[in-house]
């Protein structure tokens, strides 16, 4: 009994922790689980650091994004210093051991695929036909020329 | 055709003579050299120099055959066949000397064939393979190395390696006899001997892209193909030029939707083998400066990008608005027949006459009633039978390369005496300067001028007429004149009965199709005040728009931004010649088609499905009227003709109908 008592209380604490039964549900919703842990650090984008060592290897570290939109979150918003304490190649999270600063490393970027800043790839050929550029009687920047996109091709003409 | 009318003088057919081809008995006649006997008998002798539209050089002694009785080996391309002769192609004597020779050709001929624009359609290439020795005796590759000729710079067009230069001659020679520029020659001699332009200086002709095809190995190439493509990769389209009016024949060689390079495809009748250096090289034109998406005016008054439907729905709109004489054509010089076609059927369902052409052409009198009045009647291939030649007002030499040829290839063979009343040009060939003035043609009529008894004489006359002096001020007066003369004389004694003597010499590929099919010369003729106006390829630049009601709406279709384009307020893109499969009528009055060799970029598409697309979206004012048939009613069905009417049951019937409900 007192078993079934224990577990009821650890969930409803873990609510409690994450905000209350709104933000729980989203926290399901969008993680699948309910996990609470003691924060270890927080990093410049406002990702949360837990470690709960109750759980297994693998699951003891975790990361609580800041859910600016609703399920705006992805796995590349992690920083390289913490990456490598959530991914077990260190032991020492950067708020105990900070990383070293070297002139050569770039500010952490996260991936831009599915924003107007991806990638996307475009033909490195010089065009067969060159086409005529009607005037302009207002002056206004032409917006529909050829690559529009592609500096290269723009470069190469 | 034309061989209807071929007259030569003939005298009485000389005895044929035998000769033996490998033992094989063969008629042929005297004075044909003993290369051609062979080629008769289907035999065919390898040659670098010899060429059939060039005189005879007999240089290379690349077709050294063995003869009876003939201690050497003979130049089969220069000795005249004899009675009995017995010529051996196949004789070991034959294969050692064509081997020997071959051997001399390539020990100075560098072996740079993987980077040779010649490679795949080398004449040396090919003969080496088939009647070179198997084996090499040539060591001297590191020592002393080969001989070395340095480039010469002859122009834009034509590229020399000079190095691989085997001394045929045959450039030297189609620019003295064909070309008639005096440019190419050689220096030096032996193994020091050069060919070249003894000074640096351009290969100033308007074919000299020919030289290209003449030469047999790589020392002539085309500059700007220079390292594009090789022969086998490349497809071929044949097809026709639109440059002029001449319609030579042509190959478009493409490659991956790409127009690589145009040459001359043989048409006896036309252009024979060669192609002025316009149809040659302007194809890299047709890669810049393209109409490659449809666009309508937005707003601020730009020409925006917008789909097909936008477009042809704003055209169809002010169609369907316009009256029959607010509505206009102008047809360019590389408007097709078929869109010509539809264009006509398009405005004549809008009650529309409106049907131009930018080319002029006078209309006084019958005007363009009669075909023959403004074709060139005698044909290209005429030029070679007519004995008097009287050029009014043209410059043929850049106006019609390929009819420049022939008559300089008259001139040559058929002593063509040439009279030009015009502008003293230079024509490649001697002729007599009658006149400036159309002055000069008026007396050369009435039988003053001294060249009038020349006229008078000759059994075959030609009159050549520019289009350019026709479609001017003075053009209609200069018709009538020639005209006049031209009837004069046909209808004279010693003129055979077919013979014709009227020539007219178009600039444009489109204007005979365009006043054959019914359009009207001339956009200064217009009498529409043009609410809406339809460009086909019109670029001349002879409609402007100050000269245009101010609420007349361009439509202009074409392929490239040119004039055109720049005053037009919707745009959309048709093909060019390259691009469709379309009827061109050449200055002869002969109908010829082009091929599709690559599609038109992006979202151009071909000249008549545009016009008929866009018949679609318009509704003509005749369809605005319901299909209504006579009769709708039962009461009218029972009277409609005098005997029913006369009826009293009938007459009954229609009153029951009536009352009865």
């Amino acid at each position: 009994m007192s078993y079934f008592l224990n577990a009821i209380r650890t969930e409803l604490n873990a609510i409690k922790l994450a905000g209350g039964w709104k933000a729980s549900f989203y926290r399901i919703l969008r993680e699948t689980n309910l996990r609470t842990g003691s924060l270890v650090g927080t990093d410049k984008y406002g990702n949360k650091y837990f470690e709960n060592n109750a759980y297994f290897m693998s699951r003891n570290r975790f990361v609580v994004y800041p859910y600016v939109d609703r399920f705006d979150f992805d796995a590349s918003q992690v920083p390289a210093e913490w990456h490598r304490w959530l991914h077990y190649v260190t032991d020492h999270p950067p708020t105990i051991v900070p990383p070293e600063e070297r002139k050569f490393l770039q500010p952490h970027e996260t991936n831009k695929t599915g924003t107007k800043l991806e990638y996307v790839p475009y033909s490195t050929t010089r065009p067969k036909i060159e086409e005529w550029q009607p005037p302009r009687t207002i002056d206004e920047p032409n917006t529909w020329i050829y690559p529009a996109s592609c500096q290269l091709c723009t470069d190469l003409l | 055709m034309f061989c209807q009318t071929q007259h030569y003088a003939t005298a009485p057919a000389p005895e044929r003579i035998e000769v033996f081809v490998n033992d094989k008995s063969l008629l042929v006649d005297p004075g044909i050299t003993v290369l051609q006997a062979c080629a008769m008998a289907g035999v065919e002798i390898p040659r670098f120099c010899y060429h059939d539209r060039l005189s005879v050089a007999g240089n290379c002694r690349m077709c050294l055959v063995e003869v009876e009785r003939s201690i050497k080996p003979v130049a089969s391309c220069a000795m005249p066949v004899m009675k009995g002769m017995k010529i051996k192609t196949d004789s070991p004597m034959t294969r050692k000397a064509r081997e020997g020779v071959m051997e001399f050709l390539l020990v100075n001929h560098p072996l740079d064939c993987p980077i040779c624009d010649q490679g795949g359609e080398c004449d040396l290439q090919d003969q080496s393979m088939a009647f070179g020795s198997d084996r090499s005796r040539f060591v001297d590759n590191r020592f002393s190395g080969k001989r070395a000729v340095e480039d010469k710079n002859v122009g834009p067009l034509v590229k020399t390696i000079m190095t691989r230069c085997i001394h045929c001659t045959r450039c030297i020679r189609f620019a003295s006899e064909v070309a008639g520029v005096d440019d190419l020659g050689t220096t030096g001699r032996g193994s020091d001997m050069q060919v070249g332009t003894y000074v640096e200086k351009m290969f100033k002709s308007e074919l000299s892209g020919n030289v290209v095809d003449l030469c047999p190995v790589g020392a002539l190439t085309s500059k700007p193909y220079a390292f594009t493509a090789r022969p086998w990769e490349l497809r071929k389209t044949d097809s026709v030029d639109v440059m002029d009016a001449v319609g030579s024949n042509i190959v478009v060689n493409t490659r991956s939707g790409e127009v690589m390079r145009i040459l001359p495809r043989m048409n006896e009748d036309i252009n024979e083998e060669w192609i002025s250096d316009k149809t040659r090289y302007s194809y890299d034109g047709l890669k810049r400066q393209r109409l490659t998406k449809p666009m309508v005016k937005d707003d601020k008054g730009n020409l925006t990008p917008c789909t097909w439907e936008e477009a042809l729905v704003e055209v169809a709109q002010k169609l369907t608005q316009a009256n029959g004489n607010e509505v206009a054509a102008v047809a360019g010089g590389f408007a097709d027949a078929e869109s010509l076609v539809a264009m006509k059927d398009l405005l004549n369902k809008f009650d529309s006459e409106g049907l131009y052409t930018e080319e002029g052409f006078p209309s006084d009198g019958s005007g363009t009633d009669f075909r023959s009045s403004y074709i060139m009647n005698s044909t290209i291939a005429g030029i070679e039978d007519a004995d008097v030649l009287l050029i009014v007002g043209a410059n043929p030499r850049y106006e019609a390369p390929l009819v420049n040829a022939r008559i300089r290839k008259g001139w040559m063979h058929n002593d063509l005496q040439v009279g030009l009343v015009g502008t003293e040009v230079d024509l490649s060939y001697n002729y007599e300067h009658l006149g400036d003035t159309a002055a000069t043609l008026k007396e050369i009529a009435s039988g003053k001028h001294a060249f009038s008894k020349v006229l008078a004489n000759a059994e075959r006359p030609m009159i050549l007429v520019g289009n350019t002096i026709l479609q001017g001020h003075e053009g209609a007066a200069v018709h009538e004149v020639v005209a006049d003369m031209s009837h004069k004389l046909k209808s004279s004694k010693k003129v055979e009965k077919d013979w014709k003597v009227l020539n007219v010499l178009h600039r444009v590929a489109s204007q005979v199709a365009a006043l054959d099919i019914g359009y009207k010369p001339g956009v200064n003729k217009m009498t529409e005040k043009p609410k809406l106006l339809f460009l086909l390829g019109a670029d001349a630049g002879l409609v402007k728009r100050e000269d245009l009601p101010k609420d007349c709406f361009v439509v202009y279709q074409g392929h490239h931004g040119d004039q055109g384009a720049h005053m037009a307020d919707v745009i959309l893109p048709g093909a060019a010649y390259t691009e469709k499969t379309a009827t061109y009528v050449n200055t002869e009055g002969r109908a010829q088609q082009t091929r599709r060799a690559v599609t038109p970029p992006v979202y151009a598409r071909d000249d008549w499905k545009i016009i008929r697309a866009l018949s679609e979206g318009s509704k003509a004012q005749s369809l605005k009227q319901p299909l209504q048939p006579s009769i709708l009613e039962l009461k009218d069905f029972y009277m409609t003709d005098s005997i029913s009417r006369a009826s009293q049951t009938m007459a009954k019937c229609v009153n029951a109908v009536q009352t009865m409900k």
